[in-house]
């Protein structure tokens, strides 16, 4: 367990959160999209996240417990939204269906922008964290002065 | 004086090291705000360097004789215990960690680990002193 594994945790977590709001503006960007390259509406997308073992099964093996439960995230992946489009009728839109529907995305703004906040401060925590990680370190080194 | 260095250093030296650990933990903790299922960790460890410094409950190890032999002291002779929540708070799908409390945790470790830098850094200049006033 060193400095570097406590940074190596820390930028984890910033890029789980970047990855996060990467999909929030993906959503927002997409709210009023019909056509996609997968055909039909734009889907509202999530991210999935999942904590990982920092150190390798081997480094792990070689240490002790608390090295073998420390955990930084990753994001498991972008799930698709599975839920319903929303139904706006609007004949002159150019894809409108026979009886002059056009399907949109069902996004919630609202949603979108807790979201939004929710990742933001979480960004902002793992830069704390860093920011306290490298205080001790420059304090570590004032001991030899 | 038998030593140059007395054992509080050692002492000193392993705490900073078991703070280092915790805000290792920490920095998991906060890293998986929105992780669902994750248990928060922590690390105690004060209890247990108390008990290895036989200044706990009970008091201090009395020695009832002069002839009694002091009871050394060995900072490796103890080490911190890394606790697991036994479930994850789980409220709206994500919402594992308590962050207040883990950022508490954090500025609490930070200051105490800058205050024992501090305690060595003292520890040495004092150290200085004494050999260049000795060597007047």
């Amino acid at each position: 367990m060193d400095f570097m594994s406590a940074l190596d945790i820390g930028s984890s977590g910033l890029k789980a959160q970047r990855s996060h709001l990467n999909v929030i503006s993906m959503n927002l960007a997409n709210i009023r999209t019909t056509r996609t390259m997968e055909g039909g509406p734009y889907r509202r997308k999530s991210v999935s996240f999942e904590s990982s073992p920092v150190y390798s099964p081997f480094d792990k093996a070689m240490q002790d417990a608390s090295n073998r439960d420390l955990h930084g995230v990753r994001v498991n992946g972008v799930t698709v939204d599975q839920r319903p489009f929303k139904e706006v009728f609007d004949p002159n839109h150019p894809d409108a269906n026979d009886q002059g529907y056009v399907y949109y995305p069902d996004i919630n703004v609202v949603e979108e922008m807790t979201n939004m906040m929710t990742a933001m401060r979480g960004y902002e925590a793992n830069v704390q964290t860093i920011q306290t990680v490298k205080n001790m370190f420059n304090k570590a080194l004032t001991i030899g002065q | 004086m038998k030593e140059m260095f007395g054992t509080h250093i050692n002492v000193t030296a392993k705490v900073l090291d078991l703070r280092l650990e915790r805000q290792n933990l920490v920095m998991g903790n906060i890293a998986n705000a929105n992780t669902p299922e994750y248990k928060p960790r922590k690390l105690e460890f004060e209890d247990q360097l108390q008990t290895a410094l036989a200044l706990n409950m009970k008091g201090k190890l009395t020695k009832t004789d002069k002839m009694h032999m002091p009871a050394a002291f060995d900072p490796n002779g103890f080490q911190g215990d890394e606790l697991k929540e036994f479930k994850p708070r789980y409220v709206y799908g994500e919402d594992s960690v308590d962050m207040e409390k883990e950022v508490a945790a954090m500025a609490k470790n930070n200051l105490m680990y800058n205050a024992l830098t501090s305690v060595i850094k003292k520890n040495f200049t004092g150290l200085e002193k004494i050999i260049s006033e000795g060597a007047k």
